[in-house]
């Protein structure tokens, strides 16, 4: 089967500045893929890139099996990180709007937009202008918007900045929903944590250039142990530990590298007597370790 | 075009739901009809206006008597029972006039058939000079029938003396000839300049329409949602379009409404039909230029608002940009007396050649007329700049519809326009 995405020494540049950098990846269907990097990596370019919104210099995309992006436009669904509602518009409107821009005729548009609505608890709100709509509900609306023509390949650009808990939770569910039904989902985002918990495989990339690429299992197995540690006490301790080669300490959470062939055990009881540990284990480095490792410790995701 | 349609339709039905489009309709129509009842409603609440008369000759007034009582209602003589020799008189009526019991009065010198010394009219009010003109013409008339009795002159022979020479205006029409002059005709001399200022408001509000509206858009953030379903040419063409509507909806309106407020409201009035404006609207050459130059003048400040739209996040940003136009589009309104006086001098002939200044001029100078390679030429000419226009509009909205930030420069967008497409840097500040 063809792959949804398949980029080949993409490059963009804008004058000097070169905001993409020869990058390769695949995006298998029916999986979550995740776009991580620090803000101003080039993760929002290359989204453009492949949403026909901007052109590459160099390099060839396939999208859904198709050399022609613009082609396939319409069975892709897009949220951009910077998104809006017109104001004057009713929800169930704008909904069906744009279903009819991605091709659908009227009738089953609108339709399926109030459909949509109701079942995100939005039934309420279909005749009401987005204007009186609360920012979690716009977000449902806009996200509704990017959806309703059911496309096979949805790209949300930082779909969870700006958002609370709860509604980063109904993201989150619907991500899950959308994979469930067999689409493909591309996200961007540069919290490791939530990639980390949802991402079938991940893009790395800083300033333009591919860190690393692949499932998320690969990924993370590719990189050293890691030792987590749950504390109280003075974090202090952690520094100047011999055969450490990194720390990532949280204050109440601590995540350690060792030199190759250190010994656990050692680090242990060199703990034990100082802070009060309420867990101790080794596992597969987290994203942030893996992320902040490759780029060289130098950018701060 | 299935997409520029589905654009342009929903902007048609965002404005028509507007309150300002509703103004747009109803304004004219508004003014139109206050324009023609305000003034016969004036005439009709007009208040009485008592005067009197002192009358030092001893004569005029008893000679004007039968006028004055037959003349017009609203002026009311009245008799003071004063001494019209004592100055004392004088004394009584001006406080009578200080407390506006009377209007005004007037003061008949001793002898008028002599000279008008003496003469004097005195009121509160001196802007109100028609009680002064009615009484004086009455008073004339009957000063000057005595001196022709005194000098002994036939009256026919003073009134062919004083008759005065007049020039008869005549047409000269296409094939060469002369006719008569009506006042249809001066109407229809002066037309163009309804129709220029109609168009000028027009284009002016419709095309701020669509600068107002690409910087809501953008301003809403919802341009890349909208990108990522349509081009961005196919977004400009849509919104164009769909304004375009918007205005032909507004301007349909007031052409009907011209129609039947000024073939019908006099007449409701009572008032008689002086002109029938009504013949501007049956004219097919009037309505069907005005109807292309609107389209036309529209499409290229459009190109030109919708680029301004494009690269701005605000509206001040817009209106700030918006200044070198506005000024622009003031010239033709400020040509418009000189053109419509000489609709065929060289102020009229230069400027038809200026693109922005096209439509409005040459429909200004459509009672000339113009000549036909004139409307060839400039519609050429205008037809290439809108073409242009909407080219470097296609390029500046693509770059600048994902601008955030800082609005660019003159230089940048120049910069833009002449780069090719999609090598530009889109800006993108950090949060």
């Amino acid at each position: 089967m063809e792959h949804a995405l398949t980029l080949d020494r993409v490059t963009k540049s804008f004058g000097d500045f070169r905001a993409v950098d020869a990058i390769s990846l695949v995006v298998p269907r029916g999986t979550i893929y995740g776009f991580l990097g620090p803000n101003g990596a080039g993760k929002t370019t290359t989204i453009r890139m492949f949403m026909s919104i901007l052109y590459p210099d160099s390099g060839t995309i396939t999208v859904l099996g198709d050399p022609n992006p613009e082609a396939v436009k319409d069975r892709l669904g897009y949220l951009p990180e910077e998104k809006g509602l017109y104001k004057k518009m009713k929800a169930a409107e704008l909904v069906s709007y744009f279903g009819r821009l991605k091709g659908m005729a009227a009738g089953p548009a609108n339709a399926r937009a109030r459909e949509l609505l109701h079942r995100f608890e939005l039934g309420d709100w279909a005749d009401k202008k987005c204007e009186t709509l609360s920012k979690g509900m716009s977000q449902k609306v806009q996200i509704l918007a990017t959806l309703i023509h059911d496309p096979e390949l949805v790209i949300l650009d930082e779909p969870f900045s700006g958002l609370d808990p709860v509604n980063v939770e109904v993201v989150i569910e619907l991500i899950l929903e959308l994979k469930r039904q067999g689409r493909t989902v591309i996200f961007s985002t540069h919290v490791m944590e939530q990639a980390e918990k949802l991402c079938d495989a991940i893009l790395l990339i800083d300033k333009g250039k591919k860190i690393l690429d692949g499932p998320l299992a690969d990924v993370k197995a590719g990189g050293p142990r890691t030792v987590i540690i749950d504390y109280d006490g003075d974090g202090g301790v952690f520094r100047g530990l011999p055969r450490v080669a990194r720390v990532n300490d949280s204050g109440k959470h601590a995540e350690l590298t060792l030199e190759d062939g250190a010994s656990t055990q050692d680090l242990l009881r060199q703990l034990v007597d100082r802070i009060a540990i309420r867990r101790f284990d080794t596992r597969e480095p987290s994203l942030h370790e893996i992320f902040v490792r490759a780029v060289g410790g130098k950018t701060h995701a | 075009m299935r997409k520029i349609w589905l654009v342009a339709q929903r902007e048609f039905l965002e404005n028509v739901r507007t309150k300002s489009f509703w103004i747009g309709i109803l304004i004219f129509p508004l003014i139109l009809t206050a324009a023609i009842v305000v003034p016969a409603l004036l005439e009709k609440t007009r208040q009485a206006r008592p005067f009197a008369v002192l009358d030092r000759s001893g004569w005029v007034l008893e000679a004007v008597q039968e006028q004055v009582a037959a003349g017009a209602k609203r002026f009311v003589l009245v008799e003071p029972a004063l001494d019209a020799q004592s100055a004392a008189a004088e004394d009584t009526l001006n406080r009578r006039v200080r407390d506006e019991e009377l209007f005004a009065y007037f003061i008949i010198g001793p002898d008028p058939v002599r000279s008008s010394a003496g003469s004097e009219y005195r009121s509160k009010n001196l802007t109100d000079s028609d009680l002064r003109d009615w009484f004086g013409e009455l008073a004339t008339n009957a000063v000057q029938a005595r001196r022709l009795e005194q000098e002994q002159i036939d009256p026919a022979i003073a009134e062919w003396i004083r008759e005065p020479v007049r020039f008869e205006a005549r047409k000269v029409t296409g094939a060469g000839e002369t006719e008569d002059v009506s006042a249809q005709d001066k109407l229809r001399q002066w037309a163009p300049l309804i129709f220029v200022y109609l168009l000028w408001v027009a284009v002016f509000t419709i095309a701020q329409m669509l600068l107002t509206n690409t910087v809501e858009e953008k301003s809403n953030r919802i341009i890349e949602v909208l990108l990522s379903s349509v081009s961005p040419v196919e977004l400009m063409a849509g919104k164009i379009t769909g304004i375009a509507q918007t205005g032909f909806a507004i301007i349909a309106s007031w052409i009907i409404a011209f129609f039947f407020i000024t073939k019908y409201v006099p007449g409701l009035l009572g008032a008689p039909v002086g002109l029938d404006l009504t013949v501007l609207t049956r004219d097919p050459v009037y309505l069907a230029s005005f109807v292309a130059y609107f389209l036309l003048g529209y499409l290229l400040f459009a190109a030109m608002l919708v680029g301004i739209g494009a690269v701005c996040n605000t509206l001040k940003e817009a209106q700030n940009l918006m200044g070198p136009i506005t000024i622009l589009l003031i010239i033709p309104l400020l040509a418009m007396l000189p053109i419509g006086r000489d609709p065929n001098g060289p102020l009229a002939k230069v400027m038809s050649f200026i693109p922005p200044f096209t439509p409005f001029v040459m429909m200004n100078r459509a009672a000339g007329p113009p000549e036909l390679w004139e409307y060839v030429a400039t519609t050429a000419l205008l037809l290439v700049s809108i073409g242009l226009a909407l080219w470097a509009a296609a390029k500046v909205f693509r770059i600048g519809v994902l601008l955030t930030g800082k609005p660019p420069t003159l230089r940048e967008i120049l910069k833009w326009i002449r780069a090719p497409v999609g090598t530009v840097a889109v800006r993108k500040e950090p949060r």
